[in-house]
Order: C-alpha cells, then sequence, then structure tokens
C-alpha cells in the first residue's frame, strides 16, 4: 500500500509541472491583458507627470518585451525567488508570509465549523428524507446557498456589532488587548459566515450521497444481518456516501486556503484573500502571479488529497 | 436504532450551535468600542498604506503627516504656511532671488533647535542630500516634479539652505512639502528597499510609528520631546486601522470601534450626520468633476459651438441638488474657490436646452429620423466613459445621457474600473469621460490645457488646441510675483470658461467624520490630508 501510494504520488505531481506552467502562461498573459498596470495608480496624483510614469516604468522593467518579463519571471520563480511587490517593494514572499497565518486560521475553523454541521445536517437530512428534519435542513441551505457572502457579513455585523455590540465588527486584533478571548471574538463574525455557505452546499452533497448509497443492495444486506443500525449508518452509509463529498470539500478548501475573498475583505480581515483584493486593484503583478500559482497549486494539490482520502475510506477505489 | 443515530447527529449538531453561542457570549461585553480619548483615537482608513516614505508614497499622506514635516505645509485654506522653515521665502522677504541667466535661487532659513527623532539635529545638509537622493538614477521616487529643475544646493550653514534652480519655477514654496530624508540614516544606501525607513520612517513630527500590522493596523505613539513643546500633541496614540469596505468603515464608525472616517462617501452623509457623537466636517476641496471632450477622438467636439451646446444641455443645479444632496456646488472652470487664483468673473452658462437647439442647428447638426442629429452623414454620437462602482458618477453619466437625448445627441455610458479608466485616459483611448481631477495646490494650469501638453506630455486629455491660451499658460508658470501670476490665471480662467473645452460639473467636497469631543479639527483640501494640525488636536 506505501509503494503503491508513494508511486501514485510521484506520477500525479510528475503530471502537475506541465499543468502548472501552462496555468502561469495563461495567468501571466490574463493580468496583462487587463487594462491598467501598476503604475495607473499613479495617475490620480496630479504631481506624477508622464516623465515620472516612464522613469517608474524603466525602473520596473515594464518597458521590456513581454515575453521577457515572463521569463525573467519564470526563471526566478522557479529559483524560488519570487521578485518584490510593485506596490510597496517589499519581498512579495514577506508579503505572503504575514498574511497566510490569518488565512490559515480562518479557514481551519470554518472548514472543521462546516463539517461538524454538514456531517449531521446531510446524514440527518438523506436518512429522514422528507420528513421535517430534511425539510428544514433544506430550507436553511437553500438559504444559505442563496446569501451573498458580502451581504451576509455586513448583515452579521450591523447585529453583532453595530446592535448589540457584542463583537468587533472587523479586523483580527484590538491592539492592547491581544489575548486569546479578543483573538476568539474577532473570528466568530468571519468564520460564521464561511461555515454558513460551506456547509450549506455540502450537506445537499451529503444528502444526495447518502440517499443514493442508502438504495445500494449492501446496505440492505447489512441490515438483513442484523448490523446494528447506526453501525450501518456510519461504517457503511456514511463511508460509501463521503467519498464524493470529499473532493468538493477539498476544492472548497483550497480556495480557503487561498483566501476567501469576499469575507476576508468585508471584515478587513489580514489574510491572503484581501491582499489579493489590493493586488488586483493595483496591478501588483508580481504578487499576482505568486497569490495565483499559489491557488493553482493548492487546488492541484489538495485534489491529489481529496483521491488519497478517497482511496482510503472506500477501498473500491484504487490509487491510479 | 437509526432514529438513535440521527438524533445523535442533530445532537452533535446543536451542541456545536452551542459552542458558537457561547462562543459569542464568552466575548460579549468585551466590545471592542472604546469612546475617543486623548490616550488613543482610532481612525478608519480605507487603504494600507504602501509606504511610510512620503516621496515614495503613491497614496495620501495621512499617516505620513503625522511622522514627518515638511519646511512648509498647507492649511484648511491652502494657504502656504511655514513648518520647519521660519519663514516661506518669497522676493519681498528675500529668500528668493532671480538671477540674470534666467535661473532662481531659493534661500531656506530652518528653525533652530528640530531634532530627529533619535536626536540628531535636523540641518540644511538633509535638505541637500534629498535633492541629491531623488534626483539620483539609483532611487525612484513617485515623482521628481521641480527636483529635476534644481542644479544644486548650497548650505553655507546648518540652518540655511540655498537651492538653485535652473529656471523659474513657480511652485517653489512647496518643494519641500513632503518634507526631507535624514541623511545619516539613508546616505549611500538603496532607499527603495530601505524597508526599516519605509516602514518607520524618522521624522521630525509629533508621531512615530509604535506597530506596524500588517493588513490590520499602524498604530503610532507621540514622541517624547516634539519640538512644539512637552506638552503636545494632547492624543498620546492614534490608531489607523484598514479598512477597505466602505460600508464596513461606516458599520465600524456606528459601532464606535473607530472615532474617525476621512473621506466619508456622500450618500453616506446623512447617515452619520444623524449620529450626535459625530460632527461632519464639510472643506471645500480642490478636486472638481467634469466631463471631459476629447477633440482628437471625437473631431465634432473640436467646434466650441458643440461645447457650448452641450455645456448648456445639462442641468448641473439640478444634479447638485438630487444626485449630490447638495453637498458640492457646481463649478465653472478647473480653478476652485479654495485657491488663491480662483476668480468668479467668468462666463456662466445656465441650463437652456433651446440656446443648445439653436446652436448646434447653427452648426449645421439636423436631426435625423430617430431624433439624433447628423452633419455630413455622421452622427453625433459618442461614447462617455466613468468609473464603475461609485454610485453618484453612474447616476450623473446617466443623468447627461438622458438630458443630452434631449437636444439630439446620442451618448452611450461605458463603465470601467479606476485603475482600467487611468490607463484608457493616458492613452487617450475615449470620446469623453466623466472623472475629476485633484488639482495640485499650487494652481497650475499648463500640464492640463497647454497644446503640446497632451499625453505623454500631460494631462491635456481634452487634446485641447488654443494658441494664444497655451503662450498664456506659460508665462504664469514662469513668474513667481504672486500678483502677476494671479492676473494671468484669471484671464486663462476667462478664457477657459468662453470657450469650455471641458464641461466642469461640481466642486468636490470633503467630507470627514470625527467625534464631536474632538477640538482644533481643521481639515485640509489637498493631499496633504485632515493630520496636517494634528498637534493641536484634543479630546475634549
Amino acid at each position: 500500500m506505501g509503494n503503491q501510494v508513494a508511486r501514485f504520488l510521484a506520477r500525479r505531481s510528475l503530471q502537475a509541472l506541465p499543468l502548472l506552467f501552462v496555468i502561469s502562461v495563461l495567468v501571466f498573459l490574463l493580468i496583462h491583458a487587463a487594462p491598467g498596470g501598476p503604475l495607473a495608480i499613479y495617475l490620480a496624483n496630479p504631481n506624477v507627470r508622464p516623465e515620472d510614469i516612464e522613469r517608474l516604468r524603466r525602473a520596473l522593467g515594464l518597458d521590456r518585451p513581454l515575453w521577457v518579463q515572463y521569463w525573467s519571471w519564470l526563471t526566478a520563480f522557479a529559483r524560488g525567488d519570487w521578485g518584490y511587490s510593485f506596490s510597496d517593494g517589499r519581498p512579495v514572499i514577506a508579503r505572503i508570509a504575514e498574511r497566510l497565518p490569518a488565512t490559515l486560521e480562518l479557514a481551519a475553523v470554518s472548514l472543521a465549523g462546516a463539517l461538524l454541521v454538514t456531517l449531521p445536517a446531510g446524514v440527518a437530512a438523506g436518512v429522514r428524507r422528507g420528513r421535517w428534519v430534511d425539510r428544514a435542513t433544506s430550507a436553511l441551505a437553500t438559504a444559505g446557498i442563496s446569501l451573498p457572502a458580502f451581504w451576509f457579513g455586513l448583515v452579521l455585523q450591523i447585529v453583532f456589532a453595530t446592535g448589540l455590540g457584542w463583537l468587533p465588527s472587523s479586523g483580527r486584533s484590538t491592539p492592547g488587548a491581544d489575548d486569546f478571548g479578543d483573538h476568539v471574538s474577532h473570528l466568530v463574525l468571519p468564520a460564521l459566515v464561511l461555515i454558513v455557505v460551506q456547509a450549506a452546499a455540502w450537506s445537499r452533497y451529503l444528502r444526495g450521497s447518502v440517499i443514493d448509497t442508502l438504495a445500494e443492495p449492501f446496505v440492505a444486506a447489512a441490515r438483513a444481518r442484523g448490523i446494528p443500525r447506526r453501525q450501518v449508518l456510519v461504517r457503511h452509509v456514511l463511508r460509501n456516501a463521503i467519498g464524493p463529498v470529499l473532493a468538493v470539500v477539498m476544492v472548497d478548501a483550497a480556495l480557503l486556503v487561498s483566501g476567501a475573498v469576499v469575507t476576508e475583505s468585508v471584515f478587513a480581515w489580514p489574510g491572503i484573500g484581501s491582499l489579493f483584493t489590493e493586488a488586483l486593484a493595483r496591478r501588483d503583478y508580481t504578487v499576482l502571479m505568486a497569490l495565483l500559482m499559489l491557488t493553482s497549486t493548492a487546488i492541484v494539490v489538495l485534489n491529489l488529497v481529496a483521491d488519497l482520502a478517497h482511496a482510503l475510506v472506500d477501498p473500491r477505489v484504487a490509487l491510479t | 436504532m437509526e432514529r438513535e443515530g440521527v438524533s445523535r447527529a442533530l445532537r452533535s449538531a446543536l451542541a456545536f450551535g452551542a459552542t458558537i453561542i457561547v462562543a459569542l457570549s464568552a466575548c460579549s461585553r468585551r466590545s471592542a468600542a472604546v469612546p475617543p480619548s486623548n490616550d488613543l483615537l482610532i481612525i478608519g482608513y480605507d487603504r494600507e498604506p504602501d509606504t511610510l516614505n512620503r516621496f515614495s508614497t503613491h497614496i495620501l499622506e495621512d499617516i505620513q503627516t503625522c511622522i514627518i514635516e515638511g519646511l512648509t505645509t498647507t492649511d484648511e485654506a491652502m494657504r502656504v504656511v511655514p513648518l520647519l522653515a521660519q519663514d516661506v521665502p518669497t522676493i519681498d522677504n528675500r529668500g528668493v532671488k532671480l538671477r540674470a541667466d534666467g535661473g532662481m535661487d531659493v534661500i531656506w532659513r530652518l528653525r533652530p533647535d528640530i531634532k530627529w527623532h533619535d536626536g540628531q539635529p535636523f540641518t540644511s545638509a538633509d535638505v541637500k542630500f534629498t535633492v541629491d537622493a531623488i534626483n539620483s538614477p539609483n532611487y525612484n521616487p513617485e515623482s521628481t516634479d521641480g527636483f529635476d529643475r534644481i542644479t544644486s544646493v548650497d548650505t553655507p550653514d546648518p540652518l540655511t539652505a540655498v537651492v538653485h534652480y535652473k529656471e523659474i519655477y513657480a511652485p517653489y514654496d512647496i518643494q519641500f512639502i513632503r518634507g526631507t530624508l535624514p541623511k545619516h540614516i539613508l546616505e549611500g544606501r538603496d532607499i527603495d528597499r530601505a524597508q526599516d525607513y519605509n516602514r518607520s520612517p524618522l521624522g521630525t513630527g509629533p508621531y512615530r510609528v509604535a506597530e506596524w500590522k500588517a493588513g490590520e493596523y499602524i498604530l503610532l505613539e507621540r514622541v517624547p520631546h516634539y519640538w512644539r513643546g512637552d506638552d503636545v500633541p494632547r492624543i498620546k496614540k492614534l490608531l489607523f486601522r484598514f479598512v477597505a469596505n466602505t460600508n464596513t468603515r461606516i458599520n465600524q464608525l456606528k459601532s464606535g470601534e473607530v472615532h474617525v472616517v476621512a473621506l466619508v462617501p456622500w450618500d453616506k452623509y446623512r447617515e452619520i450626520a444623524a449620529m450626535t457623537t459625530m460632527v461632519v466636517h464639510k472643506t471645500p476641496g480642490n478636486a472638481y468633476e467634469h466631463v471631459t471632450l476629447n477633440e482628437r477622438q471625437f473631431p465634432p467636439f473640436a467646434d466650441v459651438r458643440i461645447r457650448r451646446a452641450l455645456i448648456q444641455a445639462i442641468d448641473r443645479e439640478l444634479y447638485v441638488k438630487t444626485i449630490l444632496d447638495g453637498l458640492a456646488p457646481v463649478t465653472h472652470g478647473a480653478i476652485q474657490p479654495v485657491s488663491w487664483a480662483y476668480t468668479d468673473q467668468v462666463t456662466k452658462y445656465a441650463f437652456d436646452p433651446g440656446k443648445s437647439r439653436a446652436l448646434l442647428d447653427a452648426a449645421g447638426w439636423t436631426p435625423g429620423a430617430d431624433g439624433i442629429r447628423a452633419h455630413d452623414g455622421k452622427r453625433l454620437a459618442f461614447t462617455l466613459i466613468t468609473q464603475a462602482g461609485f454610485a453618484i458618477r453612474e447616476n450623473i453619466a446617466q443623468a447627461i445621457q438622458r438630458q443630452l437625448r434631449d437636444i439630439g445627441v446620442d451618448v452611450k455610458v461605458e463603465l470601467h474600473d479606476g485603475t482600467a479608466i487611468s490607463a484608457l485616459w493616458f492613452e487617450g483611448k475615449f470620446e469623453a469621460m466623466l472623472h475629476w481631477w485633484q488639482m495640485p495646490s499650487d494652481p497650475e494650469l499648463t500640464t492640463f490645457f497647454a497644446a503640446d501638453r497632451t499625453p505623454p506630455a500631460g494631462r491635456n486629455i481634452n487634446y485641447y488646441r488654443n494658441d494664444e491660451l497655451t503662450k498664456l499658460l506659460y508665462a504664469s508658470d514662469r513668474t513667481v510675483d504672486r500678483a502677476e501670476r494671479t492676473r494671468l490665471l484669471q484671464a486663462a480662467q476667462r478664457m477657459l470658461a468662453d470657450d469650455v473645452p471641458e464641461i466642469p460639473l461640481y466642486s468636490v467636497t470633503r467630507l470627514d467624520a470625527v467625534p464631536a469631543s474632538l477640538q482644533h479639527f481643521k481639515g485640509n483640501p489637498t493631499n496633504t490630508g485632515i493630520f496636517w494640525n494634528v498637534d493641536e488636536w484634543e479630546i475634549r
């Protein structure tokens, strides 16, 4: 098994490299095709003259042909040199590293929270199909899926921060009161938004998957053998039903890890998502390239993890 | 049995819900709101600065102003006042000398006993170092405007810097408004990468950086022995929280988590003005919203009759009363009332679509079957671009579209994001554009209207050509005699109002929300920002 896993990992990683290369070319072309460049933002200042723009363009190397710019980015990136941010002149890697903990924290808490809601809610709805549990969770899930994250976030702020004054409306810490409680209180609202949005979608998938699995002959067989219902549910049904859901969870996880763009912006959460929004508005090419490559890599890696996990919970799935 | 499995599942769901509620209530009563006090004032800021180096940054300099002081600054009425200089050099006080070779010398007398935050004396050597650094090819500041006309700086003594210009440079008095770079810290270094300075600059101002938490906030603390006195500034700490989302920023203001929000959007004015704990200051601004008419892309704009027809078909007073809620006054030109060069003795166009139709008829543009005017087979139809996601602009663009349709002009409105729109104007690739210019605090018009200052040589994106005006504008740049400059600039304003190269709409009013308990807040219409007199602020 171990050997098989190693071979599987090696093969899939080799397949991922050309894919990431193609993605990098596409992403590079796309962000350079977007109108305006890193210098456009300077034009708002009346004291910045066109000759200043030309001087800065040369200094940033933006006057070189596009393929030269791409090649020098690629060779440096491959060596681990991610370059300097066009907007603040600091190393890209430092800018990402300082934002990563906030994003990972938010992603971990909301993934865990969403799974804790999804598992019972999805299974209950599937098993008690058509009953009130199902109808109630369905209604909630539909609401959760339809809620735009930015609107839901603002409503939570108005209720819990402006109205009740229980929780801070945004940010990650209160300067000077940076203890654990303060930390948790900042985390609650953004995590709640992500939990609701994710759990709503996932529980629908899980419900469908549970219903399909319940109809399988092996479930009836297990019951016929007198295996306790709960054991059937967990060992036979859930184990089979969870596979397809895992794939969805992993893709969502990859997106969360690369920054919940909308939620982070609404809650001024200092993570990768708000860095991305900022870099996009300023056309900070080096930061954008690094973030988009990270996202692509995260998706590739977590897809791999999903396949591995699927194979582990369901022995019928082969690692190919 | 099945029931048991389900109820277990339900129970864990309930348990999770309970955890959240426990978390919520654990945090309740530890509300993030603290009232503003002389210990701490919290500012909700719309973006994180790129750098605190005032010469490198390309966003507003609010935070920098608290740390780094210029030789001069601009006050609430946009007057240039001395800060680290003893006075503003002029010809009258013999601080400015015109040389026979056409150049000029500016003699800056520095205030004595000023120290950098590390205790080193601030001297004329720092002034000279700053000029040399900015003119060096090894440093990339945002703008080298003015500095590139300086040939050298002499430092006859530590408190005197003589700046030699190769030609007359009218805005010399704000040359060092962004302060100076400390020679003893930055000499011989790569300033673009000097992160110690760029993240926590050494200044002479009332505050210094205590902490910069990336993506979250910058905390400033007062310096112990500020040169204006040990009891200044009164407010011990200033906390700038970065909150990019406007709605969130306003929510924070309402919950008391932030105390100050600069540049409040006009459509949020009523909401905040209703709060008894807040005051919304209105400062007449130095920016003006207008419609640029690009004569190169849409040649009919080159006919002054068309331009006069357009301006009279647009009911600017109505827009101000309705869309702008009366917060910004109609303007008639590029120089705003806040500027010393402003004159209101110019042609003003009232709303009169009848006159517009007559002008278009006279110019040979007659309505076709669809009601749109045409001339020699060309329809009077153009595209108006403006910024997406800026509700007021979108509304005004639609109102213009509607009103011009009434006189037989077809306007298509196109929305672009802010960055894209800058690129479009820089390349001159648009027909008409609704936008504003933030004007420099020195009332220079040359870059906006001189015939030879079309991009990339300047900002004449009307591609407007008026040789008489061009001569007048260049003459206004080549004098430092205030009375003479005023005369030339006012003549230029009259000429522009007659010729209508663009359609001025309204003068932008700055709205800043501050606590009602904040004393001595004055506001500022320029890029210097509202913190220029922060050393006087006090909560009472």
